[in-house]
């Protein structure tokens, strides 16, 4: 039995699946995101050759910094990513839950912003500061949306909170998405996801032209090749949560892997849209739209399951 | 003569605190350690045998359920770790104090959960607000005299309707004769509801439940740390809670619209105490208002008239004076050897003081509920506890309930980010110059918070081994409560094994890597100068001046929430108008008489 579990994990739908994904992915990104811009793009393996050439350089480790927190940090972050990937895949692809549900999901997430806060400001860097103080920041802007969003999916189906049963409850009766407090969340989910990944309009804490990468500043080498690698992952995870939460999940009958591929593709393509056509925005901004206006869209969200929209 | 280890309970320490009046300071702390050392052998002693009870004047005024035994237990073991702690730091001028009222309030406080007589229940809960005073006034800052003022009147307060309560609860049920037993009475009459408002209102102001618990900041802040992480932190929150779980399971039968009621009460203690707690710049007062919006989280489980929740909410309150003694204590090892409370005035700590930081931090993480720590397994509880109840209820009530769990959920992520705050502040950051020569703590320091940490963790891992198993179920059993089944599926061993590996498989990259170098901070050429520093204190003040949050942050500066300040500010109005009312010119008085004497005669 905890073979499988490793399977999962290591294998498929973790670590190796969700890697190799995440960096192809991330050449989609940078190949549309080039195309917006009216470049040519890298080449199909660019992602790759940066992650083994960053493994290859010099790690620089700051003096007077806590040490153990800014190397563990990337790791721990890395390690929570493969976890969850593996949660949600095996749910996914499976229909087969373990380790824990939709809110042991949604407390694991928050690990990977409170890693890069924990690994960013043991440096003592005022730019890592300053991000660190943005990436806590951003993270309670969207979670209020992100915590409503996810309850729709749990009052559809039921007061289930195991993602097996979400799934399965899809599989029988339709996609939420279908349902207008569905519709709804899964736009606004949209939207947190965007925040939680950091890209813009959400890059507020890693502003490269403000504060140069804010927490990231002071990484290199091994570590910074990983919160990069951490980066593409999140790629795979949050849009396979989406499509768990609302979308149907896979359905292995039939052209399922096709749908399955093409919802994903087009949620990838949303979010690079939403990218690469808007500003950076200032984070009391990102505050108050998360919270004014995305939370409240996402309670009448809630409003409409109770009331089965 | 057959020694009643109920009595023994309540004699040994009390016995410790009065020869404490004469012996010298070291041992004072001997046996002060050992008297609490025994009382732990005692809690032992009674899980092993079978029930007794104590009887005085006729009637049994000492027993103890398993419920009891549970707070006993923690009591004595959370008791006897803050002593280790305060063997060696603590101001030589009040230690001879300190340590006369320290095993006194154990036994006040193992007299309060042992009474099942309403009469020696509100004279122990008394006189534990009255230790509770004289520990606090052992503080040393400015403001300890108003803090201690104000925490005895909402104390002394809560005590008056403790006591309003319990009578009324005997003269609606006068066959119990002042026995506290399990009498169910149904609320179906005013005097009843009062009875029950009443006692709830002793519990909050004790357990620090919002509206009444502007005492437990201010005393965190003021108190010297040890008497914060020992009575606001831990001891108050097991008797506060303690009465309420009587409240709702024992004296009274509730029907779920008052679960409703307490369930929303709890939602507000959650995010109101942790809004506010993010903006603290006084460390001791930071961890203070979450030692209140924790308590809501203890009101939802507990309250909420669902088996699970109520499991949760009382392994939510074993956990939470585990962090949060963690929380506090370690912060007071900082405060220690920094000087200051300041959140402003330090930083950079992480490297000087290692095995403090990875104490706070563990503690940190468990408050703020990440998995697999202990905090998150009893809010996954109540959370589970509380869908269940959503399930068999009308639509709006399903509505508001859903609302409570949101605020639940995200007073998570808030008590994450203010204490992503504190870490930073403290820990992390910029250190200050001043601060380069500090050490780590002592021993006795490190290994209380080290003892902590590890039940932390071990409590998280092995929930259902160890806590839920050995002290929760049990006590549910005796109540004839069936435990149902988790509806959500959690494995913390499975988590933390599977994590384990691909973090070994990450960080082994690391290992193999070719070369490391060491070297100052980069600001783009800039020397890392110190009034470049950033605090952390200042982080959220996008969210202190968003509208309309800004408006009831200013009003909660204006103490314009505080019940005590509103309450003072009242009296003080009324007393003036009065005062007005009485210039001594003699034609008024006659007037005063003549319009008496009118309204007199208009009533009869």
């Amino acid at each position: 039995m905890k073979i499988d579990y490793i399977f999962y994990l290591l294998i498929f739908p973790g670590l190796l699946f969700i890697s190799i994904l995440g960096l192809l992915i991330g050449w989609v990104d940078r190949k549309v995101s080039a195309r917006f811009q009216f470049r040519v793009g890298p080449p199909l393996f660019q992602n790759f050759n940066d992650f083994f050439k960053l493994l290859g350089k010099e790690t620089m480790l700051v003096k007077e910094g806590v040490i153990t927190i800014f190397i563990i940090a990337p790791f721990i972050a890395f390690a929570m990513i493969v976890l969850v990937s593996s949660i949600i895949g095996t749910s996914l692809f499976y229909n087969n839950s373990f380790g824990g549900d939709l809110i042991v999901v949604m407390y694991l997430l928050m690990i990977n912003s409170v890693m890069i806060i924990l690994g960013g400001s043991s440096t003592g860097n005022v730019y890592s500061s300053l991000g660190a103080g943005r990436e806590i920041k951003l993270l309670l802007a969207d979670e209020l949306a992100f915590i409503l969003i996810c309850l729709v999916p749990i009052i559809k189906s039921g007061f289930q909170l195991q993602l097996d049963g979400i799934v399965s409850s899809q599989l029988q009766n339709g996609s939420y998405i279908g349902s207008l407090s569905g519709f709804i969340a899964f736009v606004v989910g949209l939207l947190c996801i965007q925040a939680k990944m950091a890209l813009p309009p959400f890059h507020i804490p890693e502003a490269e032209t403000e504060i140069v990468e804010g927490p990231f500043m002071e990484y290199s080498g091994t570590l910074l090749a990983f919160w990069k690698l951490n980066g593409f992952m999140l790629y795979v995870t949050f849009p396979f949560l989406l499509i768990l939460l609302f979308w149907g999940g896979f359905n292995p009958e039939g052209p399922g892997i096709i749908w399955f591929i093409l919802k994903y593709l087009l949620i990838v393509l949303l979010i690079i849209v939403i990218k690469n056509t808007n500003p950076r925005i200032r984070i009391d901004t990102a505050l108050n739209f998360f919270w004014k206006y995305a939370s409240v869209i996402a309670l009448l969200a809630v409003v409409l399951a109770v009331f089965g929209y | 003569m057959e020694i009643n280890f109920l009595v023994m309970l309540i004699i040994i320490p009390l016995v410790v605190s009065i020869i404490n009046f004469i012996l010298p300071r070291n041992l004072q702390k001997l046996f002060t350690l050992a008297g609490i050392g025994y009382s732990i052998y005692i809690v032992y002693i009674l899980y092993t045998q079978k029930a007794e009870s104590a009887s005085f004047f006729g009637s049994i005024i000492l027993s103890v359920d398993k419920l009891g035994l549970l707070t006993l237990s923690f009591i004595q073991l959370l008791s006897f770790i803050i002593l280790i702690f305060s063997l060696k730091g603590l101001d030589k001028e009040i230690e001879r104090e300190y340590f006369i009222l320290y095993p006194l309030t154990v036994a006040f406080c193992n007299g309060v959960i042992l009474s099942i007589n309403s009469i020696s229940f509100m004279i122990f809960w008394g006189l534990s607000g009255l230790t509770l005073y004289l520990l606090g006034l052992l503080g040393k800052t400015s403001d300890t005299p108003k803090t201690i003022k104000k925490t005895f009147i909402l104390i002394g307060g809560s005590d008056a309707f403790l006591i309003m309560g319990f009578v009324l609860l005997a003269y609606l049920n006068p066959t119990i004769n002042w026995s506290l037993n399990n009498s169910q009475l149904p609320l179906n009459s005013l005097s009843a509801y009062i009875s029950f408002f009443f006692l709830l209102i002793a519990a909050f102001t004790k357990a620090g439940g919002f509206p009444f618990h502007t005492w437990v900041p201010d005393f965190s802040k003021d108190a010297p740390v040890e008497s914060a992480a020992f009575l606001p932190a831990s001891l108050d929150k097991f008797l506060g809670i303690f009465l309420l779980a009587k409240i709702v399971t024992g004296y009274f039968n509730i029907d779920f619209s008052i679960n409703l009621i307490i369930i929303s009460l709890g939602a507000l203690t959650v995010i109101t105490a942790v809004m506010m707690a993010m903006n603290q710049h006084n460390g001791k007062k930071l961890l203070g208002y979450h030692a209140v919006s924790q308590v809501g989280y203890m009101i939802m489980g507990v309250g909420s008239g669902n088996v699970l929740a109520f499991a949760g909410g009382l392994f939510h309150m074993i956990n939470h004076t585990i962090y949060k003694s963690c929380l506090f204590l370690s912060f007071g090892s900082v405060e220690k050897k920094t000087g200051t409370s300041e959140l402003d005035d330090l930083g950079g700590l992480g490297k000087k003081m290692p095995v403090t930081f990875t104490c706070s931090l563990i503690a940190a993480f468990s408050i703020s509920g990440i998995p697999p720590f202990n905090g998150f397994f009893s809010k996954w509880m109540i959370y589970q506890g509380l869908f269940n109840q959503v399930k068999e209820i009308s639509s709006l009530e399903k509505i508001l309930l859903l609302i409570c769990i949101i605020l639940a959920l995200f007073g998570s992520a808030l008590t994450l980010a203010s204490f992503m705050k504190f870490i930073h502040a403290v820990y992390l950051g910029k250190r200050i110059s001043t601060f380069d020569k500090i050490t780590e703590a002592p021993f006795n320091q490190l290994f209380s918070n080290s003892i902590l940490a590890f039940l932390c963790i071990s409590f998280g891992l092995l929930s259902l081994q160890i806590p839920l198993s050995i002290f929760i179920y049990p006590a549910l059993t005796e109540m004839n409560l069936i435990i149902p089944d988790f509806i959500g599926l959690y494995n913390p061993t499975l988590i933390l094994f599977l994590f384990g590996i691909a973090f070994i498989v990450g960080i082994s990259f690391f290992l193999f890597s070719p070369k490391i170098r060491y070297d100052n901070v980069y600001l783009g050429g800039s020397l890392p100068e110190e009034k470049f520093r950033i605090a952390g204190t200042e982080f959220y003040n996008e969210i202190r001046n968003m509208k309309p949050l800004k408006s009831i942050y200013d009003w909660a500066d204006k103490k314009y929430f505080d019940l005590y300040e509103v309450g003072t500010k009242g009296t003080f109005k009324l007393s003036d108008l009065f005062q007005k009312a009485h210039p001594g010119q003699l034609q008024l008085y006659l007037l005063y008489v003549v319009a008496g004497l009118l309204i007199f005669l208009l009533l009869i």
